[in-house]
């Protein structure tokens, strides 16, 4: 256990599980630490790395997106290698935050359009199963009030063909204000339990969310006994950034670009 | 030609007046309309054209590079004294292909070129080799693209596949022998590859932005002993063996001071070019001239009409293009994916390209509407190095400022300039004299800065034809 003064990140199968800029999650939980009087040392637990004393040395996690090829790839190494150590690190509070392709392994599985069965960790009551069309889009969420979020306006961005049905009684991460969520019909995005956060919201998420970039580092920090500095920091360029996604969100328009080119949009089917 | 073919006379009419019509409305180019009311009259009428050039067709694919290589093998062309036509606008989808054939040719279907060279979106290129049955394909790389619309990487390479398998017997793929998917291609008909050969250019490693490097031949990891740009470099799988071919064509020498030319020494196949100096910037555009070049062999051009043509070469539209803003001036390079970024961002880094750069980052459906990418771009390497000052621009100029303050650049040194001509006011003023500021810009960014300085009259409108 990492002493005062210091916490250890574990980010998850990082060069398999990046496709979305994930690294930025990263990014901003140094940041963070750092301005909080915190240093945050980043481990790597990768296909070859990881083993359960690694995992119990770790204050934390993250996982991110990837292709479907890459959770194949390494849904066996999380569920049956790392899973039972990550279980036990959750199940004592250390926050996890999963994203995307990451937040669908958290589940009891996902079913992929090939009809493969991908099975999951099973720390979230939820599955996923592999819809026709993507859900793609800018997504705006109105945070579960439980997170007790400084700011409880989420924004990001949804690229994913799962569909994830949560199972009655696990709370969502929150309610969709713009974009699609979990199913594109429930109207909930994400989902929490305990310290188990999970979302399809990358952009990455944490830089424009600092409130839950916080989350993260309070709840790593309240189970570590180490002292963080829990203060309002300077977030302005993180607040701008903020606005001008909410803006573009909410003006919903995406046909300046090809407008320009005096093309219209070809609808492509993806993977 | 030789039969009259009213229908496809009717679609090539309804393409020339749509044309028209829609440049005199102002639509736009009239780049892509044409096509789709060509094709919905005749559908076979590109299949039809695909046989009028005098000498054959030429299409250029991949993620990055397209446009480039294309003028490029147009000025060789034209140095080998043969008429080369294209889609010069780079409306490359199949109806935008389609237009550019129909631009060319008269109302008979008849065309005065001999060359025919056109650039293909990477997920178009299967059906018009498919139609247009071309003499040469030219596969430059597969890199991440566009991520809120594209396939994923594997799924390009698989249909660029399907590309040169569609190619006619007689046809030649023309192909990167540095990038491993698009090495793995070689296959019948024929392949050519040609490939970088100075570690000089090496960056020591694969950038953020770059995939996991897997083996196409086994799935196994594989290793780098030089990377030159993206996932592109000397490489073999040490699970099943498989490595890099050796290319028929070679850039030997790569020298890439500054941002005016790479000064490039090719070699092979029957002779070589050089050292000469093209009007480009990077390691990445040395691959992209030995493309041309060697696409030019086998067109059946001389080494010598091959050096003059790239000699003569002058950058397509924004692609290391200066333009005159006020008293200064600004150089416009393309960004329009993290492997395209990261290459244009280190060749500003490799040498002294003044005291400002300019960055605009736009969200429009062309430049692909999730813009989490440039968080894999590696910015970090402008906290320690690199111009005193960065002006951040375009739709998400605050979303880009956010990630160079997390790359660890001082928030002094920023300067948030959303519309273009602030961001262009701003380097030109701190430009320094005789030394054009340079500036990366997403697609729809870099057609924004260009009508803007199309407003004050110093460059072209981009649609017209070379």
């Amino acid at each position: 256990m990492p002493g005062s003064g210091s916490l250890r990140l574990g980010v998850l199968y990082p060069l398999e599980m990046n496709l979305y800029g994930d690294r930025g999650n990263v990014l901003a939980l140094v940041r963070r630490a750092a301005l909080r009087g915190v240093e945050l040392e980043v481990r790597t637990l990768g296909l070859d790395t990881g083993d359960p004393d690694d995992i119990a040395a770790c204050s934390g996690f993250l996982i991110g997106g990837g292709q479907d090829l890459d959770q194949l790839a390494l849904a066996h190494d999380l569920v049956a290698g790392k899973g039972p150590a990550l279980r036990e690190q959750v199940a004592d509070g250390a926050p996890l935050l999963a994203v995307c392709a990451g937040y669908q392994l958290l589940g009891e599985h996902y079913r992929t359009a090939a009809g493969d069965l991908i099975p999951g960790l099973g720390i979230l009551p939820l599955r996923t199963e592999a819809g026709r069309r993507r859900l793609v889009g800018n997504v705006l969420v109105a945070a579960n009030a439980g997170l007790g979020l400084a700011n409880p306006l989420l924004v990001g961005f949804e690229n994913h063909s799962g569909r994830t049905i949560l199972e009655p009684g696990l709370s969502p991460l929150g309610k969709v204000v713009r974009g699609r969520g979990n199913d594109g019909e429930s109207g909930l995005e994400g989902a929490v339990l305990g310290s188990v956060l999970g979302t399809y919201l990358h952009g990455p998420l944490l830089p424009k969310n600092p409130a839950l970039a916080d989350w993260w580092l309070f709840t790593a920090a309240d189970r570590a006994g180490t002292t963080v500095d829990r203060s309002q920091l300077d977030d302005s360029a993180e607040e701008a950034a903020r606005r001008e996604a909410i803006r573009i969100t909410l003006s919903g328009s995406r046909t300046r670009g090809y407008r320009l080119l005096g093309r219209r949009p070809r609808i492509r089917r993806t993977g | 030609m030789s039969r009259p073919d009213p229908r496809m006379r009717l679609a090539i009419l309804g393409g020339k007046l749509t044309a028209r019509a829609s440049r005199s409305l102002r639509m736009g180019g009239g780049t892509t309309l044409p096509g789709d009311v060509a094709r919905a009259i005749d559908p076979l009428v590109l299949r039809k054209l695909g046989a009028s050039p005098g000498r054959g067709t030429v299409l250029v694919t991949g993620t990055n590079g397209k446009t480039t290589t294309s003028a490029l093998l147009r000025q060789i062309a034209a140095a080998a004294g043969w008429r080369a036509g294209g889609n010069q606008s780079g409306s490359n989808l199949i109806y935008g292909l389609t237009a550019a054939a129909i631009a060319q040719a008269d109302l008979r279907g008849r065309m005065e070129l001999d060359w025919l060279v056109l650039e293909v979106d990477e997920l178009s290129a299967a059906a018009a080799a498919r139609e247009m049955q071309p003499q040469i394909l030219v596969v430059l790389n597969a890199f991440r693209d566009q991520l809120d619309r594209s396939f994923e990487v594997d799924q390009v390479a698989a249909r660029l596949g399907e590309a040169v398998a569609a190619l006619p017997p007689t046809a030649a793929a023309v192909l990167n022998s540095d990038d491993p998917r698009i090495a793995a291609l070689a296959g019948p008909p024929k392949a050519l590859l040609f490939g970088i050969e100075d570690r000089g250019v090496d960056r020591g490693g694969l950038p953020e932005s770059a995939d996991r490097p897997v083996c196409p031949r086994c799935g196994g990891s594989l290793q780098f002993g030089a990377v030159y740009y993206g996932q592109c470099g000397d490489y073999r799988c040490p699970a099943c063996g498989w490595s890099r071919p050796t290319p028929s064509l070679r850039v030997t020498r790569v020298l890439t001071a500054g941002l005016d030319h790479v000064e490039l020494t090719l070699e092979g196949p029957g002779g070589g070019a050089g050292p000469l100096e093209v009007p480009l910037a990077g390691a990445h555009n040395a691959a992209n001239v030995a493309a041309a070049a060697l696409a030019a062999l086998e067109m059946g051009a001389t080494w010598d009409q091959i050096g003059r043509g790239l000699r003569a070469f002058r950058p397509a539209f924004g692609r290391s293009q200066v333009v005159r803003w006020g008293q200064g001036q600004v150089r416009l390079l393309l960004a329009k994916n993290p492997a395209g970024m990261q290459a244009s961002l280190e060749a500003v880094l490799g040498g002294d390209s003044g005291p400002v750069l300019g960055l605009a980052l736009n969200d429009g459906i062309a430049d692909g509407t999730d813009i989490s990418w440039i968080w894999d771009v590696e910015f970090e390497r402008l906290a320690a190095d690199g111009p005193r000052w960065i002006v951040v621009s375009g739709r998400r100029a605050a979303e880009l400022g956010l990630r160079l303050r997390y790359a660890g650049v001082d928030g002094s040194r920023l300067l948030l300039r959303p519309a273009p001509e602030e961001a262009l006011d701003e380097l030109a003023e701190r430009a320094a004299p005789g030394m054009p500021a340079p500036a990366l810009l997403t697609y729809t960014a870099m057609l924004a800065w260009h009508r803007a300085v199309v407003g004050t009259g110093e460059a072209e409108p981009f649609w017209r034809e070379g």
